[in-house]
């Protein structure tokens, strides 16, 4: 089979659905279940620290599910304090936020804060414990954290409730190195499906409260939240795809056994 | 500049480091947070040393004929983004930031979609089952894809089930062994590092 | 339409031009996103790094102290100087040596005992769930981190006893590579899923 029809095939395998929805039903997994339930544990007015790591290139995948995150956040009136350790993360992070902070009518320096970037995850991982002004004298907008309402009163790991990480490589199990062993700060990961097999290590041992993995583990948090979004819309494109991609190994591996017979 | 100067600085530093994890004293903490300081700002210069060096190596090309559009095209990106950013700020709305949602998040999001088509190439070209070995991968790479999907929920319930238990389970039990090793040489290297056995970073 | 996105749009299809060759809409596209990057990072970092941590504490607060780790950052710059990159190394060796001296501490505990500690587990099973499948899959938990760390140990040669225990190592192994492959798959999928949803639908309004 040439490669232009495979690439059409997996075009036509994606695009239809699109147009033409199935109505499959979702399974809820465990881990987003876990995920979801911590978060709604929270109670009102607590704050916690979100961080934005993961770069341009993966945005099909973090953008669903950081909306999902930020949703069920602002719904609970949780605080926001945010930051990215990856120069990409910091303008996608601050343009999610920006944008699902003007559906629940949140303030910014009151409800929620965006630090900014810092690269070198250990110091800043670990500084951040001590204090967030000694990382960032001034947040990414250019105040001063002592101007502001949320980081007057939140000024450390002691002050929050947990940290959220929305990741597409290492850093959740940084957070986890760090910020959990040194101060026992409770870590939730939300990644992009790559690294989600990475992650069960963590949290089966406990030292994640919760995984969301790719597309599907935003289209399940979509679905406990009730907000159909961005993952839910692509879950029947990515069923055919999948069903293509086995097909095509059943069949190459068929053709191989073909060959060798002959 | 004597060898033993850099392999000095690396010991003294990591072991205040690791002392100071164990060992609680106000002066402590406050040369602790200090010193990340420091390493956040030297940091930041090993990353501009490879900007830098991109600006450098793309000037140069700008020389030979059939690379000097696009050096120029770079370059000019370059130039643009630091005109727009340090003049007209970052904020939404900004030249700035329409430039890194229009051009940069498009151009890097679709550079890694192509990776889709690849893998379909590969799914029918390369994906062989040589081997058990190889079997036993495909077998599982299968039955996760379908698992995590709506119509593997469709097909059969105990597909969704079983690709869980499969990576809650072996993968899992798997990945915890590879994480453990990668742990121990974690620390056997650091220790090589400290006691100045391990020299590679300091390069030639 | 607006300008934004018919850019991005138009930005794109030289990306997929790729598919059919490489051309010099491709090779424009590409270079056009290392150029940018690269800018955009040198933006962030001077403005949100450099001048609150450096500029500002040094000109307005007349903080001298920050002039030392300035000066180290500075050595660093000399590694794109040949005959002068060696002054880089004290500032590199200060970078390495804090980040062995945290990584210890930090990795022996999250990735060595905890780990290890929830690989242990009581032979009496919890109230209510299956006595057989719990310590089955407990026993595949183990056996799995123990076989496949028997076939990372290259100390001693692969045979008799330990060999055929690696052995069982490497198929726990494939069971990990091919649910990994399975998530990556998924991954690289959902990537263009999200760059047809794009096209199709913020660019030429064909969804809803």
């Amino acid at each position: 089979m040439r490669r232009e029809v495979i690439y059409i095939l997996i075009v036509a395998a994606i695009t239809v659905p699109l147009f033409l929805p199935l109505g499959l039903k979702q399974r809820i997994t465990p881990e987003v279940e876990k995920f979801y339930q911590t978060v709604e544990e929270l109670p009102a007015g607590s704050s916690v620290i979100v961080s934005f790591d993961f770069e341009a290139s993966t945005v099909a995948e973090t953008k669903p599910i950081a909306y999902a995150v930020l949703r069920q956040l602002f719904s609970k009136n949780v605080s926001v304090i945010s930051l990215s350790m990856l120069a990409e993360g910091t303008g996608l992070g601050y343009d999610f936020l920006t944008k699902i902070t003007q559906e629940y009518n949140k303030k910014y320096g009151e409800d929620y804060v965006f630090l900014g970037f810092r690269p070198q995850y250990q110091a800043t991982i670990l500084g951040l414990g001590e204090d967030f002004s000694r990382v960032f004298p001034r947040d990414y907008l250019g105040n001063g954290l002592s101007s502001l309402q949320l980081t007057q009163k939140v000024k450390n790991y002691a002050d929050v409730a947990m940290i959220i990480s929305i990741a597409d490589g290492d850093l959740p199990q940084y957070w986890v190195d760090y910020a959990q062993t040194r101060y026992q700060k409770k870590v939730l990961a939300a990644v992009t499906a790559v690294m989600a097999t990475t992650y069960y290590p963590y949290l089966s041992s406990g030292q994640f409260s919760g995984l969301v993995g790719g597309l599907k583990g935003a289209a399940e948090y979509e679905l406990l939240l009730g907000q159909p979004g961005l993952g839910s819309k692509g879950m029947e494109a990515q069923s055919l795809g999948h069903i293509l991609i086995i097909l095509l190994i059943i069949v190459g591996n068929l053709t191989l056994l073909a060959k060798r017979n002959k | 500049m004597p060898l033993r100067l850099p392999l000095l600085v690396v010991s003294i530093s990591a072991l205040f480091m690791l002392v100071q994890f164990f060992v609680k004293a106000n002066f402590l903490d406050s040369a602790y947070q200090e010193v990340l300081d420091w390493v956040q700002i030297i940091y930041l210069f090993t990353l501009w040393v490879g900007a830098l060096n991109l600006i450098k190596l793309h000037a140069k090309k700008t020389q030979d004929k059939r690379q000097a559009f696009y050096s120029l095209v770079t370059l000019a990106g370059i130039l643009l983004m630091l005109i727009f950013g340090l003049s007209g700020g970052k904020a939404t709305g900004s030249a700035f930031n329409w430039v890194f949602e229009n051009v940069q998040v498009p151009l890097q999001a679709t550079m890694f979609s192509l990776l889709a088509f690849f893998v379909a190439s590969a799914a029918y070209r390369g994906f062989r089952a040589r081997s058990g070995e190889a079997f036993i991968l495909l077998a599982v790479a299968s039955l996760v894809m379908l698992g995590r999907v709506p119509i593997g929920n469709l097909i059969s319930e105990r597909i969704p089930d079983l690709a869980n238990w499969i990576l809650n389970f072996p993968s899992m039990a798997a990945r915890r062994g590879i994480l453990i090793g990668i742990g121990l040489g974690t620390v056997a290297t650091a220790l090589r590092i400290i006691l100045g056995i391990e020299r590679t970073y300091l390069g030639k | 339409m607006e300008l934004g996105t018919l850019t991005a749009a138009i930005l794109t299809l030289f990306i997929f031009s790729f598919l059919y060759r490489d051309n010099p809409f491709y090779k424009f596209a590409e270079h056009l996103l290392v150029g940018v990057s690269v800018g955009y990072f040198l933006v962030i970092s001077i403005d949100n790094v450099l001048l609150p941590k450096i500029t500002e504490p040094l000109f307005q607060q007349k903080d001298w102290s920050v002039l030392l780790p300035l000066l180290a950052g500075a050595l660093i710059l000399t590694r794109l100087i040949p005959a002068w990159s060696r002054w880089s190394q004290i500032s590199l060796a200060l970078v390495i040596g804090v980040g062995a001296g945290v990584a210890i501490p930090a990795t022996l505990q999250a990735q060595i005992l905890i780990q290890m500690k929830a690989t242990m587990f009581s032979i009496i099973p919890p109230e209510g769930s299956s006595a057989l499948l719990y310590i089955f899959e407990r026993v595949v938990i183990l056996v799995g981190l123990t076989s496949v760390l028997a076939y990372f140990f290259f100390s001693k040669e692969h045979k008799g006893a330990l060999g055929s225990y690696a052995k069982i190592g490497t198929y726990f192994l494939m069971i990990f590579f091919g649910a990994t492959f399975g998530y990556t798959v998924m991954s690289r999928l959902s990537l263009l899923i999200g760059r047809v949803q794009f096209l199709l639908g913020d660019w030429l309004k064909f969804l809803n």
